[in-house]
């Protein structure tokens, strides 16, 4: 049933065989790479309904994306904007993706989900409506589920029929490599055959004004402007992905997570991250082809580019920055990140991808690229 | 899958061997062994908000908790209610398994806390401070600290661990079931050391009001199983296990509460509130397949049990799809005592059934007077029941229909094996 850690030799490698984000670009990937690769900063004014008073002017947000014009009317009348982009970037996945997945094996899917705190914007209207009404239960029984974290996981497993192990984590910026370590878990201790994996965040003035107010009185560590969107990245055993004729973008060789308790601390606690990643991927630096960081400015990114000076040494791969463009994802970030390492998976070796929460989590994730095609 | 064979090929086996709970009934093991045997009631009228305007208002909340012993190195300003209770459950976990930060601290470890609501709670009080003055005046360190990951990454700080994966696991009501089944696989991979996990949530209206909209709170108590029970009632607290490889707990020479057997995990997806019986039975056997047990050998399921209508019937019929009609072992659920904790929930419940196990007894289903016949189980009404326990399964099942069932075994030593 369940099997034990066994030698590399025997163990199928886990596969990236498929994604889809709606991103600042639009919907789809290759909105998402087209932008990526012109490097257009998809970070403009927000429009008036989706600032609603909040502080921030601009953010990264996904155009065109009316809920009932995307998901029809069927069972979206009370569903959140975090959640509708959730539903529709799985369903966009498992279009594109083809074969073996939900239609054929429900039962047999993952489906792990990212987020920050579920849609705040869902639990402060819910609470502010209790507190507003003439009695406090006065409130809509359809918008209950939008309050709780799991929504946007739970209601993608039943638009798509996605019936096994459904989860939704939370680790702050380090969302979507931890989200992505929980999902390989699941594969190796085959709790499912394939699993939908990501993280998902809308822009809402609630989320803008707790980012703001958490700045407030830190002033070196900014957050915003901020971004919105979600992706979600098909992970199967390398072997499973061939059999239903897709392509193995990328394999998932290690992750690895540390702590750090003052600020000073995070560029040492990085470093350990990734070097022990690249003991556990038996790899060299100079293996390493392409380095998508958190990128977050402040004294964070400061620490973060000196910990990747520190372990590259005067190794110099490919540098994908992403946050000036599509804006701060919060607890999406790390999965966009992901998702910018996958466009630029052309170059073979290895893609790091880097994370450092204020909070004082630190993380990576070492993906192997498939050597450049013709 | 036999859990007890060895050999080069066997399955890392692995054990609780620290316990920390903060709950209604009790705070630690002993207080909290205390309430399960008396079978202490933790419902009392509810203190987190203003109840004006409701038909009734019961809870079960923690009262009179000083985290300050527990915690040492947080601000407590730095932490809203529900990390407040993970990180000192963690705290108390940790010394209950006779383990200083240190030695946590030179292991590679994961610390992974199941939670419904995050910090709800400190969102209800910004919605109440927008209201008052607007969110310019949200102070700076709430803003900061209620996202969900801070009950994992609180506790992460706290111990001033380093080589760390700090993740929360949001899966609503069977969260906690989750995190430690997470843990059970970061441990038998080889991924980690030692595992921190559990499950911690705080009382707050945002989750009252759902409830109470959608019916399903008591006006009064909590009675599971009962052809008169009216509902749920919300709680809080947090319980945290200590889970370890055996042979490191045997090196040591720690004290072992249980075995954690396995876990199944499955999603109904298809209501986003009502449970469905079928992937409850999947759930089940899918937990006992991994636990490498047969129905037949279990000897108590901590139910689900929330006290609803919808609830109880739905989850005795699918046990009783699972051990037969007649088979049935005795099933209780410890919501009647503490409340729904939701995400902290089968956390706590896991702690129960781990010191079940160790005390020999069967804790109670209180506030029982006429068991439905519906949902006809022996609930062990009212008071607790000497038993020698094997194999306990634990049930959490969440809105959005998302399953977690949990077995956990008695850890026999060699000469009894």
């Amino acid at each position: 049933m369940v099997t034990s850690a066994g030698s590399p030799a025997h163990r199928d490698t886990t596969a990236i065989s498929c994604w889809a984000t709606a991103s600042p670009y639009g919907l789809g990937a290759s909105a998402f790479r087209a932008g990526l690769m012109t490097k257009q900063a998809a970070v403009r004014p927000l429009p008036e309904e989706l600032r609603a008073g909040g502080p921030h002017e601009e953010g990264g947000w996904v155009p065109d994306f009316d809920i009932k014009a995307v998901l029809g009317r069927k069972g979206t009348r009370s569903m959140d904007r975090l959640t509708a982009l959730t539903v529709a970037t799985v369903g966009m996945l498992l279009r594109s993706a083809g074969p073996g997945l939900a239609e054929d094996h429900p039962e047999a899917m993952g489906l792990v989900i990212g987020s920050g705190h579920g849609s705040v914007k869902s639990i402060m209207d819910f609470t502010k409506e209790s507190m507003t009404s003439a009695l406090p239960y006065h409130v809509d029984p359809g918008s209950v589920p939008n309050t709780v974290m799991n929504r946007a996981a739970s209601q993608s497993a039943i638009s798509h029929s996605i019936k096994g192990p459904n989860v939704t984590v939370s680790a702050g910026v380090l969302t979507g490599l931890i989200a992505l370590n929980y999902a390989t878990a699941l594969l190796r201790q085959r709790r499912a055959e394939a699993v939908l994996v990501g993280a998902s965040e809308e822009y809402s003035a609630q989320r803008s004004w707790l980012a703001q107010r958490a700045d407030a009185g830190d002033g070196q560590q900014t957050s915003g402007p901020l971004g919105e969107g979600s992706v979600l990245l098909l992970l199967e055993p390398a072997s499973r992905a061939v059999a239903y004729g897709r392509p193995v973008l990328a394999e998932v060789v290690a992750s690895r997570f540390t702590a750090f308790t003052e600020p000073e601390g995070a560029q040492r606690s990085l470093a350990r991250s990734v070097t022990g990643a690249l003991q556990e991927a038996r790899a060299s630096p100079d293996q390493v082809t392409l380095v998508v960081p958190s990128d977050r400015g402040g004294y964070l990114g400061d620490y973060e580019n000196a910990a990747l000076s520190a372990v590259l040494s005067d190794h110099r791969p490919q540098l994908v920055l992403t946050r000036a463009l599509i804006g701060d994802m919060s607890a999406a970030a790390a999965a966009f990140q992901l998702a910018a390492a996958l466009v630029h998976a052309n170059t073979g070796g290895l893609a790091l991808v880097t994370s450092v929460d204020p909070g004082g989590n630190a993380g990576c994730t070492l993906l192997r690229l498939p050597a450049a095609s013709s | 899958m036999d859990a007890t064979n060895g050999g080069p090929e066997a399955v890392p086996r692995v054990v609780i061997t620290g316990i920390g709970v903060v709950t209604s009934i009790g705070i630690g093991v002993r207080a909290f062994t205390f309430g399960l045997r008396e079978g202490r009631s933790g419902a009392r009228p509810i203190t987190a908000f203003d109840t004006t305007g409701f038909a009734h208002g019961n809870a079960c909340e923690v009262v009179d908790f000083d985290p300050a012993p527990w915690i040492r190195h947080t601000p407590l300003d730095d932490l809203g209610r529900a990390s407040t209770f993970s990180v000192a459950a963690a705290r108390m976990a940790a010394q209950d398994a006779g383990l200083v930060d240190e030695q946590i601290r030179q292991r590679r470890s994961l610390v992974s806390v199941g939670t419904t609501d995050g910090e709800s709670r400190d969102l209800d009080g910004l919605v109440a401070l927008d209201l008052e003055k607007g969110p310019e005046a949200f102070p700076p360190a709430v803003a900061r600290r209620y996202p969900a990951d801070r009950l994992s990454s609180g506790i992460v700080r706290e111990l001033r661990l380093e080589d760390v994966e700090a993740i929360t696991i949001a899966t609503a009501c069977a969260a906690g079931n989750y995190a430690i089944g997470y843990g059970l696989d970061a441990l038998r991979s080889g991924a980690v050391d030692i595992a921190l996990c559990g499950g911690a949530d705080a009382v707050c209206l945002k989750t009252f009001v759902g409830f109470y909209r959608l019916g399903t709170i008591a006006p009064d108590v909590c009675r599971p199983f009962d052809l008169n029970r009216q509902g749920l009632l919300t709680g809080e607290g947090a319980a945290i296990l200590v889970l370890e490889r055996l042979e490191s707990a045997l090196a040591r020479g720690a004290n072992i509460y249980a075995e954690v057997l396995g876990y199944g995990l499955a999603c109904d997806a298809l209501h986003p509130v009502a449970p469905d019986q079928s992937s409850i039975v999947r759930t089940i056997e899918a937990a006992h397949l991994d636990a490498g047990v047969s129905p037949d050998q279990v000897d108590l399921i901590s139910a689900h049990g929330t006290g609803t209508r919808a609830n109880d019937v739905t989850e005795v019929a699918a046990i009783r799809d699972v051990f037969g009609e007649d088979a049935m072992p005795p099933t209780i659920s410890i919501k009647s005592l503490i409340g729904h904790s939701m995400g902290a929930a089968s956390a706590i419940a896991a702690a129960a059934c781990a010191i079940a196990i160790t005390e020999g007894f069967i804790p109670p289903t209180i506030n029982h007077e006429q068991t439905d016949p519906e949902c006809a189980v022996d609930c062990v009404p009212n008071h607790a029941r000497a038993a020698d326990l094997r194999i306990v399964q634990n049930n959490a099942l969440a809105f959005g229909g998302n399953n977690a069932v949990l077995i956990l075994g008695k850890h026999l030593g060699p000469q009894q094996a």
